[in-house]
C-alpha cells in the first residue's frame, strides 16, 4: 500500500512538477531533419521544475539534437518548443536562453586563460547583475578538484575533463535554473562524476535535462528515456 | 613639374624583359605560364582602357563624372570583395558597398579638402589616383577581414554556439572573431608603415618624385596617404563585416550555410 502511494506521488510528480507550475521545457511533436535524413520525428518532451531527467539510446539518435533545438541551434522542420511557458520563436530565443545553462559534452572554450574565460559571460548585458557570482569561483573550483593555478593557464592546454568541470561551474554561476547537460561526467574519473552529479542533483530547483550513458547518471534521475532510431519516442 | 615620356616602341620592347621570368617557368616547370601571359595581356587592355577614359575625365574635370568614377571603382571592388569571400552576391553586394563608400570618402574628402586645401573637391587630379590607393587597400583588407572573420566562425562553430548558450547576444558573440579578423586584416598596413622607406620606396612617394616634385614634398604625400589608407582600411574592414553579418546569420544567431557559394 505504501509503495502505491510513492508510485502516486512520483507519478505526479513527472505529470506536475515538484512546485505544480508550468514545464520547464516543453517539446511537442518536434521533426529535424537533416537534409534527406529525418533525425526527430515527432518527438515530444515535458519537463517539469526541479525534474532531473536523462535522455538515452544509441548514438546517432538524436538526443544531442533535443537540447540543441531547445537552445535554438537546431530550428525544427515542425512542432514547438516552450520554456517556462513560452514558446521558443526567433524573438524569444535570445531571453530563453538566459534561462537555460548548457554544457556540451566537449566544451570548445576559444583563446584566452581560464580566468578570462570564466570571467567573460558576466560581461554579456544578460549577466552583469550576476558578477558578484564571480566571488565564489574559488569555492567551486576547489568543490571540482580543479587548482587555483589553472586559472592562468591558457584554456586550449586544458584537459578534457578540466574543461567539463570548468564549463560546469561556469553553467552553476549563471544561475540558471534549467540545465541541459550533454554527457556531463564522460570525460571525468567515477570519483569527480560523482561530485558533479551529487551537486546538480541536490538543487530541487534545479531542473536537469541530460544526455548521459553514465549509469551513476541513470540511477539517480527522476525519469530515463530511451530515445530510439528517429526519435518517435515521447518523453512526457 | 617634368615627366619623361615613355615612347611606344621603347615600351613595347620592354616587354621583352618578360622573356626571363617565363624562361624561368619553362625552364623550372612552373605550371602558371597560361595565367602569367593572361594576365600581363588583361594588365595591358585594363590600363589602355583606363588611360583613354581618364584622358577624356581629367581633361572635362567635372565633379559630377568624377563622382561618378568613384562610384564605379567602388563598384568593381565590392563585386571582387564579394566573389573573393564566396559570398552570395544579392545578399551582399548592397552592404558591402555601403562599407567601402562609408571607409573611402571620409579619409578621401578629409585628404582632398582641408589637406590640400583644394577648391573643387572633387577635382579629378587628386580624387581619382587617392581614392583609387585608398579604395585598393580596402578592398585587399576587406578580402582578408572577412575572409578571417567566416573562416574563424567556422572553425570555431561550437566555442561561438557555447557563448550564445551562456547568454550573449549576436553582437557580444561576434566580438572575439571581429576583433581575430581586423587583427588579420590591418597588420600588413601596421607592417608596411613601420616599414616604410626602409625596404622600399612607397608608390605614391615615387610617383610624385617622378613627377618632378622635391623629395619632402614627396614624403608629406606618402604620410598622408599613409593616415588615408590607415583610416580607410580601419572604418572599411569593421563596416563591412559588421554589415555582412546582418546577411549571414539567422534570426537564432546561427551562420546561416547559404550565405555563402560555396
Amino acid at each position: 500500500m505504501r509503495s502505491m502511494k510513492r508510485l502516486e506521488a512520483e507519478r505526479a510528480t513527472c505529470l506536475h512538477g515538484k512546485t505544480g507550475s508550468a514545464p520547464a521545457i516543453e517539446m511537442k511533436n518536434i521533426v529535424v531533419r537533416f537534409e534527406a535524413k529525418t533525425v526527430l520525428d515527432g518527438f515530444s518532451l515535458r519537463l517539469m521544475p526541479g525534474e532531473k531527467l536523462v535522455l538515452t539510446g544509441e548514438s546517432g539518435v538524436g538526443k544531442s539534437t533535443v537540447l540543441k533545438c531547445i537552445l535554438g541551434f537546431v530550428i525544427p522542420a515542425e512542432g514547438e518548443i516552450f520554456i517556462q511557458g513560452k514558446r521558443l520563436t526567433h524573438d524569444s530565443v535570445w531571453t530563453l536562453r538566459t534561462l537555460l545553462s548548457y554544457v556540451p559534452q566537449e566544451p570548445e572554450l576559444g583563446d584566452g586563460t581560464l580566468h578570462e574565460w570564466f570571467r567573460s559571460p558576466f560581461f554579456f548585458r544578460a549577466n552583469t547583475s550576476l558578477r558578484n557570482n564571480l566571488d565564489r569561483l574559488p569555492g567551486f573550483l576547489e568543490r571540482f578538484s580543479l587548482s587555483q593555478e589553472l586559472l592562468h593557464k591558457e584554456v586550449g592546454a586544458l584537459s578534457g575533463g578540466e574543461k567539463q568541470r570548468a564549463a560546469l561551474i561556469s553553467a552553476i554561476l549563471l544561475e540558471r535554473k534549467i540545465f541541459l547537460l550533454d554527457e556531463p561526467t564522460s570525460a571525468l574519473d567515477s570519483k569527480n562524476g560523482k561530485k558533479v552529479l551529487e551537486f546538480l542533483f541536490a538543487n530541487p530547483d534545479v531542473s536537469i535535462l541530460a544526455v548521459s550513458h553514465d549509469h551513476a547518471f541513470l540511477d539517480e534521475a527522476d525519469r530515463v528515456v530511451e530515445l530510439s532510431a528517429r526519435g518517435g519516442k515521447n518523453a512526457y | 613639374m617634368h615627366t619623361e615620356e615613355i615612347g611606344l616602341w621603347a615600351l613595347s620592347s620592354y616587354y621583352a624583359l618578360l622573356i626571363i621570368p617565363l624562361g624561368l617557368m619553362i625552364w623550372l616547370r612552373i605550371p602558371i605560364i597560361g595565367k602569367t601571359l593572361s594576365a600581363v595581356a588583361r594588365m595591358t587592355l585594363q590600363l589602355l582602357f583606363v588611360g583613354f577614359y581618364l584622358q577624356i575625365v581629367f581633361s572635362l574635370n567635372s565633379p559630377w563624372i568624377n563622382g561618378l568614377w568613384l562610384v564605379v571603382m567602388v563598384a568593381v571592388a565590392d563585386f571582387s570583395i564579394v566573389r573573393g569571400c564566396g559570398l552570395r552576391l544579392r545578399r551582399f553586394l548592397f552592404p558591402l558597398f555601403m562599407a567601402l563608400v562609408g571607409g573611402t570618402a571620409l579619409p578621401l574628402l578629409v585628404f582632398v579638402g582641408p589637406l590640400l586645401n583644394r577648391p573643387m573637391l572633387m577635382d579629378a587630379q587628386y580624387v581619382i589616383p587617392i581614392g583609387g590607393m585608398i579604395l585598393g587597400n580596402c578592398l585587399r583588407a576587406d578580402i582578408i577581414g572577412i575572409r578571417s572573420f567566416y573562416e574563424a566562425m567556422n572553425q570555431r562553430e561550437k566555442a561561438f554556439l557555447y557563448t550564445l548558450s551562456q547568454g550573449a547576444r549576436l553582437h557580444e558573440a561576434i566580438r572575439p572573431y571581429l576583433r581575430h579578423a581586423c587583427r588579420a586584416a590591418l597588420l600588413p598596413t601596421v607592417a608596411t608603415m613601420a616599414t616604410i622607406g626602409l625596404v622600399a620606396l612607397p608608390g605614391m612617394m615615387t610617383g610624385v618624385i617622378l613627377g618632378g616634385a622635391d623629395p619632402m614634398t614627396a614624403i608629406k604625400y606618402q604620410i598622408s596617404i599613409m593616415i588615408a589608407i590607415f583610416t580607410g582600411t580601419s572604418i572599411t574592414v569593421v563596416l563591412a563585416i559588421l554589415m555582412s553579418v546582418r546577411g549571414s546569420f539567422g534570426p537564432y544567431g546561427i551562420l546561416d550555410p547559404l550565405a555563402f557559394r560555396s
